[in-house]
């Protein structure tokens, strides 16, 4: 948990010039931001320059933070988010150019994960087990919609609470619960159905 | 489908769904949610599928950022490698002695090309040339101990060495002013012959060869020419030889 005082004290400074201060905060927050946008974009290099924008947008309108409406992180997460949105809005129609089954989980007869996921059966490093697993996973985690995908990488992945991803994605935390549970089941079917061809 | 035994309805038991899976709900709460999971073929798949998937997810495990990604981030932001500059600030330069400074900027430097295979090499080769060069020369290391190295020996070495090599270069200007001397005699002696030609002299001289070739070209223009059947004889091979040119006419 971020010491809300501590945190004030570090944007105050930065607004004020402290170039200490601005340093402090990126790099505390760099590797949740850079994490945030890989599983939302999925490569690392789009993840590099989102990064790099969500801090060049920080940076801009830091003095516009008020500690009052909300913890440091949240405001973070939001412009981290919007900013996905954006991306998002911006690539659409390059991924709809880029592969007509892109949208495998919106169609029951789209073609499944399994079949785009190279068949590698028990290699006999676990590490390199384990490291394709992560990949299969983090793929997976890309063909759910923009909605749930967001839901689930705060929950489970950025461990944020209901009522902070409701005030970062702005509506109601019934809403947010009912995405993540729609975000787990249908990265659960994927994945199942993935792993029952590939087993 | 809905379970009428229990009190659990399908939309409420997605609203507790996460509470569940988030270890949140118990008591008499998750058992009418378990009981209602048991029984419901929509809402039994969906916690079993949400469950995987939290699983799933949970067995992720962060990404590293890429080491430039700070310093990316600096330099868009503030516009200066902050990072650098202030871990340069931070470290005190330490005082450099003047035989740590000849040592780094000198030494080392000529120590590392040293090391290098190709210098061993090459270094190797030329002391054996050198051994080799001084044995052909007759020099043995015993007559080296015996040169005396003070500063009037010394002087004396340069002058003796240097008298014996201006009388060197006048034996040899003797001898060749001889030699040269007797050359003229024997060329005075012999009968003139008759020179070679002019081709055979520039046959070899390839200097000459772009103008003679233009000479070649252009004194045809010159030159008589000759018929390959000459009725008249050598005795009227000066007379002209006019070249009549036959123009065709198109009708």
């Amino acid at each position: 948990m971020e010491d809300v005082q501590v945190v004030a004290m570090l944007v105050r400074r930065c607004i004020a010039g402290d170039a200490a201060a601005w340093e402090e905060i990126v790099q505390t927050y760099n590797r949740r931001i850079y994490n945030i946008c890989y599983r939302f974009a999925g490569t690392s290099d789009d993840a590099q320059d989102l990064t790099q924008e969500v801090f060049i947008k920080m940076y801009r309108t830091l003095s516009s933070y008020d500690a009052s409406k909300g913890a440091f992180v949240t405001w973070v997460t939001t412009i981290t988010r919007n900013l996905l949105v954006d991306h998002f809005r911006k690539t659409k129609q390059d991924r709809m150019t880029d592969s007509m089954d892109s949208t495998a989980s919106d169609h029951e007869d789209a073609q499944p994960l399994s079949e785009q996921i190279p068949d590698q059966s028990a290699p006999p490093d676990a590490r390199v087990r384990q490291r394709e697993v992560s990949e299969t996973v983090h793929q997976a985690l890309g063909k759910l919609s923009p909605e749930l995908r967001e839901s689930v990488i705060l929950r489970d992945l950025q461990d944020m609470d209901y009522k902070e991803i409701a005030a970062v994605l702005r509506v109601p935390e019934g809403t947010v619960k009912s995405r993540i549970n729609r975000g787990r089941a249908e990265l659960g079917r994927l994945l199942q159905r993935t792993y029952r061809q590939v087993m | 489908m809905p379970d009428h035994t229990s009190n659990v309805q399908c939309n409420e038991f997605d609203l507790l769904l996460s509470d569940a899976l988030d270890g949140v709900l118990s008591g008499p709460g998750l058992d009418r949610f378990q009981a209602h999971a048991r029984t419901c073929k929509t809402c039994g798949p969906l916690l079993a599928e949400a469950e995987a998937g939290r699983t799933w997810l949970k067995g992720l495990t962060e990404v590293e950022p890429p080491a430039s990604l700070v310093n990316n981030i600096l330099a868009s932001t503030t516009g200066v490698d902050t990072q650098r500059l202030r871990t340069m600030a931070r470290v005190p330069q330490p005082r450099v002695s003047w035989w740590e400074h000849v040592q780094a900027s000198f030494l080392e430097p000529t120590w590392a090309i040293v090391r290098q295979p190709r210098f061993a090499m090459s270094f190797g080769m030329a002391f054996f040339a050198l051994s080799v060069g001084l044995t052909v020369a007759g020099v043995k290391p015993a007559d080296l101990q015996q040169v005396s190295l003070r500063p009037s020996a010394i002087r004396r070495t340069y002058y003796n060495t240097q008298a014996r090599v201006v009388r060197y270069v006048d034996n040899v200007r003797a001898v060749y002013e001889v030699q040269a001397a007797l050359r003229g005699i024997k060329r005075n002696m012999t009968p003139a012959e008759p020179g070679p030609a002019k081709q055979k002299e520039h046959k070899n001289d390839t200097t000459q060869q772009p103008e003679q070739k233009q000479d070649r070209n252009y004194s045809q223009a010159g030159e008589k020419l000759i018929l390959a059947s000459d009725p008249l004889g050598p005795s009227n091979r000066d007379l002209p030889v006019v070249s009549v040119t036959t123009y065709r006419r198109f009708v």
